[in-house]
């Protein structure tokens, strides 16, 4: 039974070296908190919800779409995200970006909406009106 | 109701069956019949459970949460039946269902094969129990009723004709965000309801309907097949617990393989089936998107068919009475199958997922996160256990080492291998749990260079012998086979000017295995067809992966702006968008595009949408499908030319203060309430705001207003066309004396005279893409050769 584990032995011990160093390359972490967002350059997936009050800016020439992102303790940072405004956007719960901080901006490739599913969750109170 | 009643009587049937048969395997002759009348009773009781719950959605019997939140009038009949697995609820039912069929045959299959059936039908009845507990009442029911949890339901869904009922006051909200109002159905209002003679059927008019992106052809096929191959993976587990509580590796091998080779044929075909719904319908291009939902389909797939390779092995090494080789490994790989499958549940149910999928999942509540673990748990307990437990007798000490250059040790090679991918795989859909997630290069580094190896060894393992092979042997018969590969290559490498180094690798060592196994395959074309199921998987997938390789190495995309009947030409085709239309009742709006090469003539129709459901533009793409290559057209956006581009503010402020808009500064003086009387009526409510306007030295009174008609709200903003400026308010609070408005530019002020109608999209060339459908579709019949095959192997003279 040698061979068999000499095989399968080497095909593991390779692989796994691999796999290590290549999820050390390609890990993202989540990051929730943009003041260490801001403090690295890695990229990061950082969640956060979109400040509506602030103004946003669909470049249509330039495809870019940029806006305004708040992490759970107020921090606001700008981001610029290659592509238009997602699908579900202005329902979106919260928002994922993927992506750097620049020094001014945090340059998105990637945009993730987490959308109230249906309205289980979402605060219902009486109005003023 | 009755669902429920039925659900948990299908439950006690369920443990019953699992307690008889075990009675049965212990040597109470009696039980085993008791064991087959509650197994039975069990799958009808299911059976009439789903059929009650297909009704209900039928007829529309709002009553039911379940059917409230997926379903809808509007849906047609296939998507009705289809809503059944739209949510969790109904997933796991249809789960349950497809198990209990399947465990019909099941039982009938291990009551003709000597003893097998009490061991393995023990088994089978523990995973069912699971399953029920799973739908019982205490944890996803879908036949819960709407009331026991509070719900906020939209007054659209409410039967107007109960407005004017007195207590339904007390239960209407509005929300100020969005200015909606919604019904709260609990069960005072049930209560109430009931006095006054009125069922919730009644009340509840409508339901919310499917996410939009379910709503396409393959939503009534994906789901079922692939839970069927879910389903199915129960079965060979079940076979290899029978054989350990039994402590005999022998028989086992023959009965589970056709169970393997079937459900992992289906399996396959779901996650393909799942791959090509995205590409139709997501719009992004692509068939798979290394998501945690596709991935925790295939890596229990991918383990399966590594287990298909050994227990072949294991098979051809049973000579004069030995149990073979590799009996651990089949053992092991047969019971993670299936405990993969319910890891995979885990991951996409538990909600644990939650930040890294599009797929959007529910928290399902901590005690369902417990049960599942607690499911999984036990499967591996049980698994891992009585391997541990028998862990000496596992191996044929009769059994001599594998030559180095042999079948078995090739095949063994190529299922660790297999089972490198799946780590992979596991380790990166996993990463989300400890707060990491890795990026899809990671996948895609990782499974090139095992893709290589596998089609290297498929090539290789073919051409050499079982047992041992002399050297000699091999190079002489390789040699051809060899030359003809390197051969077809070259000229895919040349034809197609690949110059990255792994790819021309991955190009060789596909089409090494593809050559390989035409040829066995052409030698027994006019034998016995039935040998045919491994070549012509074989075959299925190295189709399969040089489609991947055109289709992902030789994909061109490009952005282009598409004005009305203005062509333009990309990739060599002139494109001109010249239509755009309402279908579907004025719902959706579709766009014409004629694609022209030469003489042909194309037309593409790309569709977009606001969705009512989620309230979000929906892109829907079109598809030309040529010999060789798709064209894909993904619209990103569409400008009618009367807006320029999207500028605006959103700001909430207090009565009193100012706020900057560009070089003007805007102050909130004045609440305009509304007329109490009016509102006392029931009737429009009109209110506003007064803003003074500083700008460019002068000042501007405005009064923006919002009236609120029935359940409406009508904006009426105000502008200034010599700051370039308009104001709308949107929410007036006045508890916290608080507004929100929006600022933006007069829109139209710096537009061009001449309109433009500009389609957006991005255009894809995707060469041999079909190659990656039919490459599966090849496999999954290869299966099912095979199934052909060796069902009749699987009977075994009693011994």
């Amino acid at each position: 039974m040698k061979n068999k584990y000499i095989f399968g032995g080497f095909i593991i011990v390779v692989f796994l070296g691999i796999m290590i160093y290549l999820f050390t390359q390609s890990n993202i972490q989540y990051k929730d908190d943009f003041t260490q967002v801001m403090n690295t350059t890695k990229t990061v997936k950082a969640t956060g919800s979109w400040v509506k009050t602030k103004s946003y800016h669909i470049d249509k020439a330039n495809k870019t779409f940029s806006f305004y992102l708040m992490d759970d303790k107020g921090n606001e940072m700008k981001v610029i995200y290659d592509g238009t405004m997602p699908n579900n956007f202005e329902t979106a719960t919260s928002v994922v970006v993927t992506g750097t901080y620049t020094g001014d901006y945090f340059h998105a490739k990637d945009i993730l909406t987490k959308c109230p599913s249906k309205y289980e969750n979402q605060q219902v109170q009486t109005s003023g009106l | 109701m009755i669902g429920t009643i039925v659900l948990v009587a299908a439950l006690a049937f369920s443990l019953m069956s699992m307690v008889m048969y075990y009675l049965s395997f212990r040597g109470y002759k009696n039980a085993i019949n008791y064991a087959r009348i509650a197994y039975h009773g069990m799958a009808m009781l299911v059976i009439v459970a789903s059929t009650l719950l297909w009704y209900a959605l039928l007829t529309h019997q709002y009553e039911y949460k379940y059917v409230f939140s997926y379903s809808n009038n509007s849906l047609k009949t296939g998507f009705l039946l289809a809503s059944f697995w739209g949510g969790q609820e109904g997933s796991f039912m249809l789960w349950l269902l497809l198990t209990s069929i399947i465990g019909i045959f099941l039982q009938s299959y291990a009551s003709k094969r000597g003893d097998l059936e009490q061991r393995v039908m023990t088994v089978f009845t523990l995973a069912t129990t699971f399953l029920l507990i799973m739908v019982s009442p205490w944890f996803k029911n879908p036949f819960e009723f709407i009331w026991t949890s509070p719900m906020f339901i939209e007054l659209k869904s409410i039967n107007p004709k109960y407005f004017n009922l007195s207590f339904i006051q007390s239960f209407l909200f509005t929300d100020q965000g969005s200015g909606n109002s919604f019904v709260q159905v609990n069960s005072d209002l049930r209560n109430l309801l009931a006095n006054s003679g009125i069922t919730l059927n009644q009340f509840i008019v409508d339901g919310r309907g499917l996410n939009p992106q379910l709503l396409n052809f393959w939503m009534q096929i994906h789901p079922p097949i692939l839970f069927t191959g879910f389903s199915m993976a129960t079965v060979p587990f079940s076979f290899a617990i029978a054989a350990l509580m039994k402590n005999d590796y022998k028989d086992w091998v023959r009965q589970a393989f056709p169970w393997l080779l079937a459900g992992m044929g289906i399996l396959g075909l779901g996650i393909m089936l799942g791959g090509y719904w995205a590409y139709e319908m997501l719009g992004w291009g692509g068939y798979w998107a290394w998501d945690p939902v596709e991935n925790s389909s295939l890596i229990p797939w991918i383990v399966g068919v590594a287990g298909i390779h050994t227990l072949l092995v294991q098979r051809k090494t049973q000579v004069k009475g030995s149990i073979g080789k590799f009996v651990k490994t089949n053992l092991i790989l047969c019971i993670l199958t299936y405990v993969l499958v319910l890891y995979s549940t885990f991951l996409t149910r538990s909600g644990v997922l939650g930040d890294a999928s599009v797929h959007s999942f529910v928290d399902p509540g901590m005690i369902v996160y417990l049960f599942l673990f607690f499911f999984i748990g036990t499967f591996i307990l049980i698994g891992a256990g009585s391997i541990i437990y028998r862990w000496k007798y596992l191996s044929d000490p009769t059994q001599s080492e594998e030559g180095l250059i042999s079948r078995e040790l090739a095949l063994f090679t190529a299922s660790i291998v297999l089972i490198a991918a799946a780590t992979i795989v596991i380790v990166g859909t996993s990463a989300p749990l400890f707060g990491h997630s890795v990026d899809t290069f990671f996948y895609n580094e990782m499974n090139l260079p095992i893709a290589i190896i596998i089609g290297l060894l498929n090539g290789l393992s073919l051409i050499i012998k079982w047992r041992d092979t002399g050297k000699k042997d091999v190079i002489k018969k390789s040699l051809p086979l060899l030359g003809v590969s390197v051969l077809i290559s070259v000229l895919i490498i040349l034809f197609g000017g690949i110059s990255q180094l792994m790819i021309i690798l991955l190009t060789f060592s596909t089409t090494f295995a593809l050559v390989v196994n035409a040829e066995i395959a052409y030698k027994i074309i006019r034998g016995n067809k039935k040998m045919l199921g491994a070549y012509v998987a074989h075959i299925g997938i190295s189709l399969f992966i040089l489609g991947v390789i055109g289709s992902a190495v030789f994909t061109q995309e490009k952005d282009i702006d598409l004005v009305k009947n203005q062509s333009q030409s990309a990739f060599g085709y002139e494109m001109t968008f010249t239509d755009i239309y309402p279908i579907e009742n004025n719902t959706k709006y579709e766009f014409n595009i004629d694609v022209k090469k030469g003489n042909t003539e194309y037309k593409v129709k790309p569709v977009m949408y606001i969705s009512d459901f989620n309230n979000s533009l929906m892109r829907v793409p079109a598809i030309l499908t040529l010999p060789t290559k798709d064209i894909y057209f993904s619209p990103l956006g569409y400008d009618d030319g009367t807006s320029s581009e999207v500028h605006g503010k959103q700001i909430s402020v207090l009565i009193g203060n100012e706020f900057e808009f560009g070089n003007a500064k805007i102050k909130y003086n004045e609440f305009i309430k509304p007329d109490i009387s009016q509102m006392m009526s029931g009737g429009d409510i009109t209110m506003g705001t007064k803003l003074t306007v500083s700008y460019d030295g002068k000042d501007y009174n405005i009064t923006p207003m919002i009236k609120r008609e029935s359940n409406k709200f009508v904006y009426t903003p105000a502008e200034i066309k010599e700051a370039n400026l308009k104001i709308e308010v949107q929410k007036i609070d006045p508890q916290s004396q608080k507004a929100n408005f929006v600022v933006s530019k007069i829109n139209g002020e710096t537009q061009p005279t001449q309109p433009k109608e500009v389609l957006t999209l991005t255009a894809s060339i995707k060469p041999f893409i079909s190659l990656v459908w039919i490459g599966v579709v090849v496999m999954v019949f290869g299966f099912f050769i095979s199934v052909a095959r060796r069902l009749p192997e699987s009977f075994i003279k009693s011994s």
